[in-house]
């Protein structure tokens, strides 16, 4: 999987993210990790660990982060497909490797990942049925279907980072991404990938309380446009 | 002249004169200033002549001229919380290229990689698609 490259933005996260790029390496070798202004050792983690350093001088954002590994992977040659992959291990690589697949052997631009065609491992009740609101919201926003909205899981082509262009620094880029899918009129397929929600990963997580802030940014953006 | 008034218009005409003096006043849209000197020459009225501004009130149908000054705050300082906002949404784009860029240069360093001519850099930031 030389043409391969994962995009791992990557934020106080310096207990799990060596053992994210090594479960990564087995598989594919160009992990491209975004340190964003880490006040921990995220980023010697990285480097020992065998990953791509991108250090941001300053803390931007993940959507801020995911652009500029995006733009870094595609200077690294021969890669042709790119996976945008959580350092906090709630994804898995095989998961990824299937996307990959159905990169090639259909005729869509993105893979995405949806929790909710496939499991959902320790998700509280509540963490669900908020998810789902978002998926609703996302749906009547941006003008395409999806199963769900803030998958950090995806896997897509050359066109696509080419043309990707995030500027919601924050984690309202989810939302965005999926607009510029729309925009873009990139062909997209959803597939079932399992999320691993550990103590870990739920303690990282963003508190539920942000929905309101990504409502909010993404009506503000469907305005100002 | 009371002395309240010599005060206020001393306060307004200093604050105009740091407006229009300040270096960055080159990149204030012309239309701004002409807003902001209007503004000024009204609230300089206001103050000589506070009756004025009852009538106005009147005539607007407002009632009490403290209200129409409220108002008229009221509507100025949105207008400068949204101009402010989106000075401050741009000048946080533009930090962010520019630290994306200074990591990327970096990590190129970091790798042994080829740095990048101008024309190919160019690309890495496209510009914003026109809306159709």
């Amino acid at each position: 999987m030389e043409d391969v490259a994962f995009v791992v933005p990557v934020y106080n996260e310096e207990t799990v993210i060596g053992s994210v790029i090594e479960s990564v390496l087995e598989t594919c070798p160009h992990v491209v990790c975004v340190n964003d202004g880490s006040s921990d050792a995220s980023a010697d983690r990285i480097l020992e660990a065998g990953g791509y350093l991108v250090n941001h001088p300053i803390n931007m954002g993940q959507g801020a982060a995911l652009q500029t590994g995006i733009e870094f992977a595609r200077l690294l040659p021969g890669v042709t497909r790119f996976v945008t992959f959580d350092a906090d291990g709630q994804h898995r690589v095989e998961d990824a490797v299937r996307m990959l697949r159905v990169l090639d052997t259909t005729d869509v631009d993105i893979v995405l990942g949806s929790r909710f065609l496939g499991e959902a491992i320790g998700a509280t009740r509540f963490k669900r049925l908020l998810l789902k609101a978002a998926v609703r919201f996302s749906n009547m926003t941006s003008g395409i279907r999806l199963t769900d909205a803030h998958n950090g899981l995806r896997v897509f082509n050359r066109h696509v980072a080419d043309t990707l262009r995030i500027t919601a620094p924050d984690m309202t880029h989810a939302s965005e991404i999926i607009e510029l899918i729309a925009r873009n009129k990139y062909r997209f397929v959803e597939v079932a990938v399992t999320i691993d929600y550990s103590d870990y990963s739920v303690a990282k997580g963003q508190p539920a309380v942000n929905a309101v802030n990504i409502a909010v940014d993404t009506l503000l953006r469907k305005v100002s446009r | 002249m009371i002395l309240i008034q010599v005060v206020l218009i001393l306060a307004f005409a200093a604050i105009f004169v740091v407006a229009l003096r300040s270096r960055s006043a080159h990149s204030v849209n012309a239309w701004k200033k002409i807003a902001f000197a209007v503004l000024m020459v009204i609230l300089v009225v206001a103050v000589l002549a506070p009756n004025l501004v009852g009538v106005v009130a009147q005539a607007l149908g407002v009632g009490r001229g403290t209200d129409l000054v409220l108002y008229l705050v009221s509507v100025t300082f949105a207008f400068y919380v949204v101009n402010q906002y989106l000075h401050a949404q741009e000048a946080r784009n533009q930090l962010h290229q520019l630290a994306r860029r200074i990591a990327i240069i970096e990590a190129q360093e970091r790798y042994g990689m080829e740095r990048l001519s101008v024309a190919e850099s160019a690309k890495t930031t496209p510009a914003p698609e026109a809306d159709a």
